[in-house]
């Protein structure tokens, strides 16, 4: 999986996926990335990007966290 | 000082904050950081208008003995949000040390014996959580000693005397934490240690809370509180826009 690695804040920032959800019978669907250097940050900015509707959940991963299984354009069994 | 009063100062110091952390809301170091400030100062501009909510309900208003309206004295805010940030490091400084200091006294505030104060400001503590992960990550990155220095002094000065009115709000249990717990639970937020910081009681402002008597917040900014800038954009008279033609 490509991660970008971004440089233009405090040394090496990462991409951090924000996921939620607005009712408990609702899967977690991503919403929308950060890009910040370390979790707390990460938290503050994903907190304030995507506030405007009402979530009842919402969670952040790193996305080099993530593990992929394959990619668009890949097949499954590869 | 009453409990009033004290609210009072941290509503007036919780709208200034917000002002000055808007102000930041295209200057800050990144995109993500530009959307924090513009939402933090949101936050607190609102938890500002929750506090003077609660004014009327612990008795006599304390704004109607003020000047408001023509001195800028009359706003019970520290010496830090006189003047606009000049730099991220002010920004940090004060989001990190003076937004968790305002926190800890609402903390003690939603512990203590009195019930609107418990019921309304319960809710800033949530939204509080994420001002305090952006600044302790920002602090931690490294920011200018001079502004953090200062607002650590400031803190300090605007949590009072070891035998003032907090103490006497805290020994009546209004407050779940007097001046020293204060400073304690910020040094603990923080967990980095304060520079060691001598307070002269004997010249510090009472009602505004801060080390000496003189200064206040800038004419801008003054205006803006009074809704005098926004007038500059309004037209001269009622009939000033009535020749205008939309195609």
């Amino acid at each position: 999986m490509k991660t970008h690695q971004y440089n233009r804040v405090q040394g090496q920032a990462q991409e951090y996926e924000v996921f939620a959800r607005k009712v408990r019978l609702e899967p977690l669907r991503q919403i929308g990335s950060v890009v910040a250097p370390d979790a707390d940050l990460a938290a503050a900015y994903a907190r304030a990007t995507y506030d405007e509707e009402r979530w009842v959940e919402m969670a952040i991963v790193r996305r080099d966290q993530l593990l992929q299984l394959w990619a668009p354009g890949e097949e499954p069994t590869e | 000082m009453s409990l009033g009063e004290l609210i009072l100062s941290l509503a007036d110091n919780k709208q200034l904050l917000g002002l000055r952390y808007a102000e930041w809301a295209t200057r800050a170091p990144s995109l993500e950081a530009d959307i924090a400030a513009a939402g933090m100062g949101l936050d607190d501009l609102g938890h500002c208008r929750v506090l003077y909510g609660c004014l009327e309900p612990l008795g006599d208003d304390p704004r109607g003995g003020l000047a408001r309206d023509q001195d800028p004295a009359g706003y019970l805010s520290l010496p830090y949000f006189d003047q606009p940030f000049p730099s991220w490091s002010h920004f940090v400084a004060a989001n990190a040390v003076l937004d968790t200091a305002f926190s800890a006294l609402i903390q003690a505030c939603v512990e203590g014996n009195v019930e609107v104060l418990q019921t309304r400001l319960r809710k800033m503590l949530m939204e509080e959580r994420y001002h305090f992960l952006h600044g302790r990550s920002w602090l931690r990155s490294g920011v200018e000693q001079e502004p953090l220095d200062e607002a650590w002094r400031q803190a300090l000065a605007w949590f009072g005397p070891p035998d003032g009115e907090v103490a006497a709000l805290h020994r009546d249990g209004a407050l779940s934490m007097g001046p020293a717990d204060l400073f304690k639970r910020l040094e603990e937020r923080l967990e980095v240690q304060p520079p060691r910081v001598a307070i002269d009681w004997q010249g510090w402002d009472p009602r505004r809370r801060r080390e000496g008597k003189g200064g206040g917040i800038d004419e801008r900014t003054f205006n803006m509180l009074r809704g005098l800038e926004e007038k500059r954009f309004m037209p001269a008279s009622p009939s000033a826009g009535a020749g205008r033609t939309d195609a």
